[in-house]
């Protein structure tokens, strides 16, 4: 578009009696795409336990009952290879926010299962924000299922 | 976790994308233009360029066009235009023109626009190209004649970047004209996408990939598909903005699951840290002069947006009003935000100065985010969603027109207007 802007300059210095006088060259151009691919991800191991510790709005405390259910885990996630933790959010509120805050909860959780003596480099924190809800409505019984930390233990 | 291939290729557009530009709320009182048929425009059987030029300028719901049938006459040179017969209809600005070469390879087309309340031409243009331009030719002759009348750049050759999600498991980035024509594919993944940012001279994409397991930044060059991460060492990377000097991208990094915004050197690829908090820091945005930066932190609580002076790290508190403020940008002028304002749980686009403490919201629908302003700062396009359905809506900033650009399945989502071309 170079030839715009020359145009551009050329017009601001010839203005005749308010009339902008302007001459223009058409340019365009294709773009190219990429396709990525899968991760994959190791044996899950599965354990009969709730999975999900879930949260209030824009919060990343954990309540009581969160803590009991975490409890639960602790031997479980003592004898576990690694853990993953991955925290999202309702849709509510804006998707970079959210990633954060997701990140937040997954690190309450992690932080809980240190002081209960699981090592903490076993632990991994991931976030995926408001990017993968359970729940696609627009409703607080939607919301309150999306508003969660899954616990994985391998 | 590891990539097993990655590839590139060059796709034809894919009609599941396609956004189209619907106006939903007009105005009586707009200005009213006339783009009169052009002298020997009738090409084979192709959409006709003043057909095209009069689709542009009201694409928006900026202005009201007088239908042809409706024209006193058809002028197509000063000599025979006569202001009466447009003031009549009460017609405020008239566009006319003529193609002067029919070779099919070599069109030269002269346009003029002419004020009717000024009674004077404000735009003498031409313009070259050949038959399978017409849409680029038009939406040229297009911006100059919003420019000449509005004095406002035109940016009818705009781009819009912005995330599909087909269904649950698929993620694609789209590219397309801002009239929502000539999608192209730039990346398609698995796992999710997010925040699209634009290069200042439209040649990358930034945006946020999870398809090693984890959010990071890519920078994708669009005319050739090749993409690299900035090298965080493994840490989450999110929210890349691109500052309009071309010299860095300001994003967030979460070291020990503390995100804070930091810079990344696009010349020497060094990385330095901007902010220091144990609160969430995130969704930076440049001013226009690349000197300070917006961003979102719920350091008092609840997500409120600060502003940053770049070179001293001094920060600002600017909203002080409602429980949940977030996702910030700079109007093209430097004094005006827009932002996500919630409260009560409903989430509209406002609109505030930065010296004054009054939000205005500009939305209606009650989850609404991601705004972006149009390069002129005259009209901004949202996220929003009806049912389990994402789409498109914009808006002009007088209030006067609202549209959307519905989409045909799947969900969209983070629109990112493109800078101007030059």
């Amino acid at each position: 578009m170079k030839n715009q802007y020359a145009a551009l300059i050329f017009a601001t210095f010839f203005v005749i009696s308010c009339t902008t006088t302007v001459s223009d060259k058409v340019t365009s151009s294709d773009y190219a795409s990429a396709e990525s691919d899968v991760y994959v991800s190791a044996e899950k191991l599965d354990i009969n336990l709730s999975d999900k510790i879930y949260f209030n709005f824009d919060k990343a405390s954990l309540t009581d009952s969160s803590k009991e259910l975490i409890s639960e885990y602790i031997d479980f996630a003592k004898n576990a290879k690694a853990i993953r933790l991955e925290g999202h959010c309702d849709e509510r509120g804006t998707r970079e926010y959210n990633l954060a805050l997701g990140e937040k909860r997954a690190i309450e959780v992690k932080n809980y299962l240190i002081i209960k003596g699981v090592s903490s480099s076993k632990i991994k924190v991931i976030s995926y924000g408001e990017e993968k809800p359970i729940e696609l409505g627009s409703d607080e019984s939607s919301w309150k299922e999306n508003r969660r930390v899954e616990i994985s233990l391998f | 976790m590891r990539i097993l291939f990655l590839f590139f290729l060059i796709l034809s557009p894919l009609s599941e994308s396609k956004l189209k530009i619907e106006i939903t709320q007009g105005s009586e009182t707009l200005p009213k233009i006339a783009i009169v048929p052009f002298q020997n425009e009738i090409l084979s059987g192709r959409e006709t360029i003043s057909s095209l030029v009069e689709a542009n300028m009201t694409l928006f719901g900026e202005f009201n066009s007088i239908k042809k049938t409706e024209m006193l006459s058809y002028p197509n040179s000063e000599e025979n235009f006569f202001y009466r017969d447009w003031r009549l209809l009460e017609v405020d600005y008239v566009v006319i023109g003529r193609v002067d070469n029919t070779d099919l390879t070599n069109l030269d087309i002269n346009y003029l626009v002419f004020d009717i309340g000024l009674k004077k031409i404000i735009l003498k243009g031409d313009i070259s190209g050949n038959l399978n331009e017409l849409e680029q030719i038009s939406k040229i002759i297009s911006n100059r004649a919003y420019q000449s009348i509005t004095g406002l750049d035109g940016v009818f050759n705009t781009k819009l970047a912005y995330i599909l999600n087909p269904n649950k498991n698929s993620y694609k980035i789209y590219i397309s004209d801002i009239d929502g024509s000539n999608e192209q594919l730039l990346f398609k993944s698995l796992s999710p996408l997010m925040s699209p940012s634009w290069s200042a001279d439209r040649k990358k994409l930034a945006y946020v990939s999870f398809e090693r397991g984890y959010p990071e930044i890519y920078i994708q060059d669009l005319l050739t598909g090749n993409r690299s991460s900035i090298d965080t060492l493994g840490m989450s990377n999110s929210a890349p903005v691109w500052s309009p000097d071309s010299k860095y991208i300001a994003f967030v990094m979460s070291m020990s699951g503390n995100p804070d915004i930091y810079l990344y050197n696009l010349r020497n690829k060094k990385i330095s840290r901007l902010t220091r908090h144990y609160g969430i820091d995130t969704e930076p945005a440049w001013s226009p002069n690349s000197k300070k930066l917006l961003f979102t932190s719920n350091r008092s609580g609840s997500p409120q947006i600060y502003e940053l002076i770049v070179s001293t790290g001094r920060i600002k508190r600017v909203t002080l009003d409602g429980d949940y403020n977030a996702r910030a940008r700079y109007f093209p002028n430097g004094k005006d935000i827009v932002l996500v304002h919630g409260n009560d749980g409903v989430f509209h686009i406002a609109t505030k100065n930065l010296k004054s403490r009054f939000i205005n919201s500009i939305s209606k629908t009650s989850l609404d985010e991601s705004p972006t302003i149009s390069p002129n700062g005259n009209i901004i396009i949202y996220a929003t969603k009806k049912k389990t359905q994402g789409f498109l809506a914009g808006l002009t900033l007088n209030g006067k027109s609202k549209f959307t650009l519905p989409v045909q399945e799947g969900s969209v989502r983070e629109p990112a207007w493109s800078p101007l071309a030059n």
